[in-house]
């Protein structure tokens, strides 16, 4: 009795399916602003980083425009959400690439870079990562570049940076989030540093993420009496590995890696953050023209310092942005068809250097970024114990 | 329509493998089996042919593509894999029931997870990366989802109208009356959670080329969810449902994010669908589970479909 069933009404939802998608074809060529594509994550639990970087791109976009664009052709930044994960981050690349853009800067996390990129490369689409600090993103292809140093060429700074604050120091106790990407990246650096300064490096602790209570590691590592603690995690994990340290009477040095670089963590270790070293790849206190603008109009518009990703975000615009000029003074941007201008911005790209809020940088051939400064940063917690600043200690 | 495709190429085929993921749920349904052991099969699939693409069969060369035959290797040591898994776990952990087997499934989820985040093999948290590409482009991968899911699609219709699927629906209306009237209950039941973990190990398996990557992000609880989300509001008492639901619930927040270039709209509405389309999303489900408990499609509509068809 099945046989006879007819699905009219799927067939029919079909059509209004593809109808209401290709509907999206229907832009118009238009010769004005130049498009420049932004994916990253907005939504999930990535959605706090995301959202610095669209606050700093959108920063950049204003900036911009209002110093003439690319030779007085405005430029528009075209926004897409990866969410937080591998087919989000290939679903807006997709979008934004069928947008017309001419380059993409994103996306957040370096997995999604892993999943998204290729696509990109395909199309030919210069892509500057804005947070991708994982080993091989450049390497995915000739069009794939970042602006985010590499956590092997930040994190070690700040290891040095606790040597000159205390020269004594000769063992350490190092922790780390197995379960975080990034976290069990950066440890091997710190690691590494560890053992090329000469330093004894006395035991190695794992946790996860979603712990809370750490007891166990510190009692084990502050049995081997060690003068410095590395710290890889996130924000609450980490903050409380920090707090639990101190709470069992460790008195050395904290170096914290990236997760813990964020104001979130004062709620979680309170008073007991004060002192924490991290390396910073980007510092607001930077007095450069460019960044001292940057921070102005950020703290008018967020009422805070901005922070790293916000920086980076607006870096990789900034190098669209001018790799477009030099591009456009050579060769009008109007005699050129969409792919020629992607492949020849790409080469722009690579070979310019730019004066960002990061400092000097510019891009090695395979289009790894090259930073003339990095910085570290030193926690100072104010009197009621909840709130704090990072200060610039390099 | 070449522009279309390039754009929704990706989104179609994920479309289709949600559609089987959702299948390999409904298998164990079939016999009651609350499983939510699905992501756990599709991540081992998925590791299975990211460390084989990478690591076991020699490089691809430059400007080549990867051969279609060793795609076709890992699908099947995918499919044997996770078949073996599905049995030796499915003995023990099928004699818990309702919402214990749910928790055991979880579980299993979970450890191979951890075990993924911790083994050398799997590339600790940051995965495996740059898988080789069996296709040149994303939407060719239908030459490999499309077969699967009719495949997979035709078998479990014909499964429905089998004795075997008939002994499912009567483990699933009444163990203790198919067991009095010699239904081998265990027997059933591993055939079912087995059934279900070899279409997600395989889908896993051709996700890991489709995603270019993979990690221990691929098929965790959150999957779970989503899955058993398919096959609610698609209708958990036909195999119709899990595929309409896969499919729909997977299109939907990129349909949103296309309407939003719809012409013709006020702006703040086409921010809106860009902003607020997971709400939207959110929304539509809730919606969905009130106004059609049973699912969008059940029995009964099918069969009144039929009566009017005749």
């Amino acid at each position: 009795m099945f046989k006879a069933y007819r699905p009219t009404r799927f067939i029919l939802f079909l059509f209004i399916l593809v109808a209401a998608l290709s509907t999206q074809f229907v832009f118009a060529q238009d010769q004005e602003p130049i498009k420049i594509g932004v994916a990253v994550a907005q939504t999930s639990n990535v959605a706090l980083l995301g959202q610095e970087q669209v606050i700093g791109a959108q920063i950049a976009e204003a900036y911009f425009n209002e110093k003439g664009g690319v030779n007085g052709r405005p430029i528009q930044l075209v926004l897409q959400d990866t969410a937080g994960d591998e087919a989000g981050a290939i679903n807006a690349f997709t979008t934004i690439i069928a947008d017309n853009v001419v380059g993409i800067v994103g996306p957040t996390l370096s997995q999604q870079a892993f999943s998204a990129d290729p696509l990109a490369e395909q199309a030919q689409v210069p892509v500057l990562a804005p947070s991708n600090t994982a080993r091989g993103i450049p390497e995915i292809g000739e069009y794939i570049g970042r602006v985010s140093a590499p956590v092997a060429v930040v994190a070690p700074n700040a290891v040095r940076a606790a040597l000159e604050l205390d020269p004594n120091i000769k063992d350490v106790a190092v922790f780390y989030a197995q379960n975080d990407a990034f976290a069990s990246s950066e440890t091997t650096t710190f690691q590494e540093t560890v053992t090329a300064l000469g330093l004894n490096l006395a035991t190695v602790q794992t946790f996860q993420t979603t712990d809370t209570d750490f007891s166990a590691q510190v009692t084990n590592a502050l049995a081997l009496n060690p003068q410095l603690a590395i710290v890889s995690g996130l924000a609450a994990d980490g903050g409380n590995l920090v707090r639990q340290l101190r709470e069992f009477g460790f008195t050395g040095l904290i170096v914290g890696g990236n997760g813990l670089n964020t104001a979130n963590i004062f709620p979680v270790c309170q008073a007991l953050c004060d002192g924490i070293i991290i390396a910073q790849a980007y510092s607001y206190a930077a007095d450069t023209p460019i960044n001292n603008e940057f921070r102005t109009i950020y703290k008018e518009q967020q009422g805070k310092e901005p922070p790293q990703f916000s920086a980076q975000a607006f870096a990789g615009v900034q190098v669209f942005v001018e790799a477009l000029i030099r591009l456009d003074n050579i060769v009008p941007l109007e005699t050129l068809d969409l792919a020629t201008t992607r492949k020849l911005l790409n080469v722009f790209v690579l070979a310019g250097g730019y004066e960002t809020p990061l400092g000097p940088i510019s891009f090695t051939p395979t289009g790894e970024i090259v930073q003339a400064q990095y910085y570290v940063a030193q926690i100072k917690m104010n009197e009621d114990g909840q709130t704090g600043v990072f200060t610039f200690i390099r | 329509m070449a522009e279309f495709i390039t754009t929704y190429g990706f989104l179609i085929v994920s479309m289709v493998f949600a559609a089987m993921l959702a299948l390999s749920l409904y298998l164990p349904l079939m016999t009651g089996q609350l499983s939510l052991a699905s992501p756990g099969f599709y991540a081992l699939g998925g590791y299975i042919a990211a460390v084989m693409s990478t690591k076991v069969f020699p490089p691809t060369p430059q400007g080549e593509i990867f051969p279609l035959v060793y795609l076709l290797i890992e699908m099947l040591v995918a499919a044997v894999a996770s078949a073996l898994l599905a049995v030796l776990i499915g003995i023990p952990a099928l004699r818990l029931r309702g919402i214990y087997l749910a928790l055991a499934t979880i579980a299993f989820v979970e450890v191979v997870r951890v075990l993924s985040l911790n083994l050398e093999i799997t590339g600790k948290a940051i995965g495996i990366f740059g898988i080789p590409q069996p296709f040149l482009n994303k939407f060719e991968y239908m030459w490999i989802a499309a077969p699967m899911l009719i495949l997979s699609t035709w078998f479990v219709y014909r499964l429905e109208r089998s004795r075997v699927g008939r002994a499912f629906a009567a483990l699933r209306e009444d163990e203790l009356a198919a067991t009095a009237m010699g239904v081998n209950p265990t027997y059933n039941k591993v055939l079912s959670f087995t059934m279900g973990a070899v279409l997600a190990g395989v889908v896993g398996a051709v996700s890991a080329h489709f995603l270019n990557t993979w990690n221990a992000r691929q098929g965790t609880f959150d999957a779970a969810i989503l899955y058993l989300a398919f096959v609610i509001i698609g209708g958990s008492r036909t195999y119709l449902g899990p595929v309409l639901g896969g499919l729909l619930l997977t299109a939907l927040p990129e349909v949103l994010r296309a309407l939003a270039g719809v012409e013709f709209l006020p702006a703040f509405v086409a921010q809106f669908l860009v902003d607020g389309r997971l709400i939207i999303y959110g929304l539509l489900i809730a919606l969905a589970t009130i106004f059609f408990p049973q699912g969008l499609i059940t029995p009964t509509m099918l069969k009144r479909l039929a009566r009017r068809g005749t």
